[in-house]
């Protein structure tokens, strides 16, 4: 089977199922083909240079500060973040199904992945330092719904669902991948000075830290009950 | 290690989402906060589906704010309302299958003491009445028997609440539930006397009226665990739905409950009192010389 | 106890120095847990399992293991095998018939709940009425857990399939339990020689972060839910996500298939490839289909047999291969329903040409003569039946 972007329907198909087989060490997975790693780095690299919104997908193996290898790759993926023009950055900080929702514009989530895809128009997208089974099942419903092409940077074996799959892939490779970026940018004669992407809509704009009671004024009163009121009305 | 997975990577603290920031900056991890504290730092569940007016929401939101290290806690819970609001905490959770807590919880921690020997690793079950005392009895008895140093926490609603109201063998004799359409038959099972029986080491039996008891009775349940043996709470957390308890009468049915039959209960071997007795004498110690 | 020295995997299963004992199946199956490097085991007793997991908690008083324990039965001992194998250890248990089905809920949860630990089956009529005696129809209620099944013919292979499961199971793309199925009282309590590897070398330990799920141990994010996300409630998750979850699963089944070559030479075993008719049998009967084999050839007769050594990941496209020229196919069963014949007749066309049996059950033995028989219909050869008093 080839694995191409979707949207594929109802129900997507497994490419693990359908013959598709994780590429051995030194290699990659175009469209589900093993290939050449730096065959499959180009052609995610014009993905990422040329499709629209192209997204960073940052996992809790990245986000967190577990092990002195997540701080070394967190590194090499912002270094890769500023090298892709208009490039955004959503994580995914952990996998349970978040009550009530999730806020599209600020996390990506493994439940439902598509959401905000398609709220974003996000047209290519990277999945690095999420779990394999994770990670999978996000790729499986972006291609059920989406027109996304989907690059999976795994430190483990890969990805058969994805368009790209790199297997092994840690700090090192992480720059290598970022070096060809930037080689395939210049080939398309795009301008771009490097620079990181925006930060996550949903932090504050100002210092909270540093307001003080006094700044809500005439509404202080909502903050804080009086003794002995009893409030009954709520928005 | 605990602290370490929770703090962002250099760099992704302007990618996170507030909440996140938030958990790190303001919340539970690596302090200790009063229970009278509560409202003033982030907790560790916030947003959850639970019914408006649910007595086990409220335990459960004070359940989290007692943990003693929730960097290194992990919650285990099984069918049920409960799992519905453990599942959006901050803290691992594992939910297994029908009634099996006791069982995955046994497995765990001794799989965890022969990974860490060195660090205490809190295993604690939240589940309900059904989960425990009726499908998952013998499970529950025998991780008792065998002395697995865990907490068992059960959040006694009286009534198969998620499944939509059925009887269980923690509901009160006579009362009307569906399966029990003439009324349940036998009396609400003993389970405290149980836990004594079984060999747990602290066991304690609660309304949640008083914040600050039940925080105590939780945390000491969870430091027992994880020095001396099984530890058990029994918890009153009414379901206003299937008992039809106005919202506004939710605390006082509780107070009511509390003076007839779950009056506050807390039973401890020999070695777990001279424990807290020299613990509760260090920290005034500490606060004589600050 | 002897010091063991942790070795290569590759090098423990496929290069190291084998001895030849001559012990039981039971045995057998111990003997590779002690070179397994397994941290914990779960036991609760079921004839004819029970001698396995003696000769298990020998080698955890003897220090080989450093947890062990007789749990309340079986879902609670695979529920704790559960809870375990997510705190990063690596564990072992076993059951047979009634046991297996007692426990079902917890192993079919296994795979979803990506629980790596193998399972040694040791097949046992399932009541009622009450027996104990060997037939493998709890086999069929294990295929469709999403688990990979592996069916061991003899000592042999019960060695080798139980340690090559912790190599398959803890595979990254793999991460599902692996099964290890033989016959009661056949194998398990039966002696045949068995060549092992030096008992001072293991397998390296567990590294529970190498994996598609994080342990839950504290030590790896996320801190919400890792990995046992409850999915059902539909106001703020989609129905697929359940859906692609039981995808990942049996592609997980389907990606053991690489490891089942490497570590067991193939999911098939095949006698006789350009034969005209073709056994197809695993475990027990495939001992006896062996014998079938010798007979025909004795007899001038182009017989083969297709042992199947992997049930889950079903080798669909091997068995295709092979029986693509067989007029006939003889599938002898140990168990009334005869799941391995409904497994080959799905698998092929013109699938007419199988014969489903001969079946044995409740304890019965399988006597060579009756798969010849079916050999002897197949190919129209006409035997006198002498009836010796």
């Amino acid at each position: 089977m080839k694995v191409m972007p979707g949207p594929e329907g109802y129900m997507p198909k497994v490419a693990a199922l359908e013959g598709v087989n994780l590429s051995s060490p030194g290699k990659g997975l175009l469209f589900g083909e093993e290939v050449d790693e730096e065959v499959a780095m180009r052609e995610a690299a014009r993905a990422m240079l040329t499709r629209p919104n192209p997204t960073i997908f940052p996992g809790p193996k990245i986000l967190w500060g577990w092990s002195p290898n997540a701080f070394e790759e967190a590194d090499a993926i912002l270094e890769l973040a500023k090298e892709i023009p208009n490039c955004r950055i959503i994580p995914m900080p952990d996998y349970r199904p978040k009550y009530p929702k999730i806020d599209p514009e600020a996390e990506i989530n493994p439940n439902h992945p598509n959401l905000t895809i398609l709220h974003n128009r996000i047209e290519a997208c990277i999945f690095v330092g999420v779990h394999c089974h994770y990670a999978n099942l996000s790729l499986r419903m972006i291609r059920a719904g989406t027109n996304c092409f989907t690059i999976a940077i795994c430190g483990e074996l890969g990805h058969e669902d994805a368009m790209v799959s790199l297997r092994d892939a840690h700090g090192e490779k992480i720059r290598k991948f970022k070096q060809i970026v930037i080689e395939e940018r210049e080939k398309l004669g795009i301008q771009w000075e490097p620079k990181l992407p925006p930060p996550n809509p949903s932090l504050p704009k100002e210092n909270m830290e540093t307001i003080s009671y006094a700044d809500y004024g005439e509404y202080a009163f909502l903050l804080m009950p009086k003794k002995g009121e009893i409030v009954t009305d709520t928005e | 290690m605990g602290l370490e997975y929770v703090r962002i990577t250099t760099g992704f603290e302007d990618y996170m989402p507030k909440d996140y920031v938030d958990l790190v900056k303001y919340g539970q991890f690596g302090k200790e906060y009063d229970i009278q504290d509560l409202g003033t730092f982030k907790e560790l569940v916030e947003e959850h589906p639970m019914c408006a007016g649910c007595f086990m929401a409220y335990f459960i939101r004070v359940f989290y704010a007692s943990l003693p290290n929730p960097e290194d806690s992990i919650v285990i819970g099984t069918a049920g309302c409960a799992r519905l609001q453990l599942s959006q905490a901050a803290v691992p959770f594992i939910y297994g299958n029908y009634g099996d807590t006791n069982a995955v919880a046994s497995g765990l921690k001794r799989a965890l003491e022969i990974r860490f020997p060195d660090k205490n690793k809190d295993v604690i079950v939240v589940a309900g009445d059904g989960g425990l005392m009726d499908i998952g009895f013998g499970m529950t008895m025998h991780s008792w028997f065998r002395r697995e140093r865990f907490t068992t926490i059960m959040v006694d609603n009286e009534v198969y609440g998620n499944t939509g109201g059925q009887e269980s063998g923690m509901s009160p004799k006579g009362v009307q539930l569906k399966m029990a359409p003439k009324g349940k038959k036998f009396d609400k099972i003993n389970a405290v006397e149980l836990a004594k029986a079984a060999g747990c080491v602290y066991v304690a039996r609660i309304a949640p009226t008083n914040p600050k008891r039940l925080a105590k009775t939780i945390k000491r349940a969870i430091l027992a665990a994880r020095h001396f043996g099984p530890t058990f709470i029994h918890a009153y957390t009414s379901c206003n739905i299937e008992y039809s308890i106005p919202t506004e009468k939710v605390l006082e049915d509780a107070r009511n409950r509390e003076k007839n039959d779950f009056a506050f209960y807390e039973w401890m071997s020999d070695e777990v009192k001279g424990f807290f007795e020299q613990v509760e004498t260090k920290k005034k110690e500490a606060q004589e010389v600050k | 106890m002897p010091e063991q020295k942790v070795v290569d995997t590759d090098y423990l299963l496929l290069e190291a120095p084998r001895e030849r004992k001559f012990i039981t199946g039971a045995q057998a199956m111990a003997e590779a847990i002690k070179r397994a490097n397994v941290d914990m085991a779960i036991a609760y007793p079921i004839t004819p399992q029970s001698e396995v997991m003696h000769l298990v908690g020998d080698l955890w008083a003897q220090g080989y293991l450093k947890d062990y324990y007789r749990a309340e039965e079986e879902y609670g001992a695979f529920s704790a095998i559960s809870g375990a194998a997510r705190g990063g250890v690596r564990v072992f248990t076993a059951t047979s018939g009634p046991g297996l089905l007692r426990g079902l809920e917890a192993i079919a949860s296994w795979p979803g709940h990506r629980i790596p630990a193998v399972l040694g089956v040791l097949t046992r009529v399932v009541n009622a009425p009450l027996s104990i005696q060997p037939d493998n129809i709890e086999i069929s209620y294990l295929l469709n857990c999403g688990a990979v099944v592996l069916h061991a013919e003899n000592q042999q292979d019960t060695f080798d399939f139980t340690l090559a499961a912790f190599a398959i199971a803890e595979q990254v793309d793999v991460y599902v339990p692996v099964a290890v199925a033989t016959e009661g009282f056949f194998v398990t309590h039966a002696k045949g020689y068995v060549n092992m590897t030096p008992e001072d070398m293991k397998l390296p330990p567990r590294n529970p972060y190498k994996a598609p799920v994080p342990p839950t141990d504290n030590e790896i994010p996320p801190a919400r839910i890792q990995r046992d996300a409850p999915v059902q409630k539909s106001n703020f998750m989609s129905y697929l996500i359940h859906a692609v979850w039981q995808q990942e699963v049996w592609a997980s089944t389907t990606r053991a298939m690489k490891y089942i070559y490497k570590y067991l030479g193939g999911p098939i075993e095949v006698v006789n490839p350009d034969a005209e008719v073709f056994i197809v049998a695993s475990g027990c009967a495939a001992a006896q289909s062996r014998e079938a084999v010798r007979y025909a050839q004795l007899e001038g007769l182009n017989v083969g047999l297709v042992k199947v050594k992997a049930i889950r990941p079903f080798p669909e496209k091997e068995i295709r291969k092979v029986l693509k020229n067989a007029k006939g196919i003889v599938v002898p069963e140990h168990n009334i329903v005869g799941w391995l014949a409904r497994e080959v007749k799905a698998a092929i066309p013109n699938n007419d040409r199988v014969v489903g049996g001969p079946r044995v059950y409740g304890g019965m033995t399988l006597p060579t003569e009756l798969i010849m028989d079916e050999v002897y219909k197949i190919l129209g050869v006409k035997k006198e039946r002498k009836v010796l008093v």
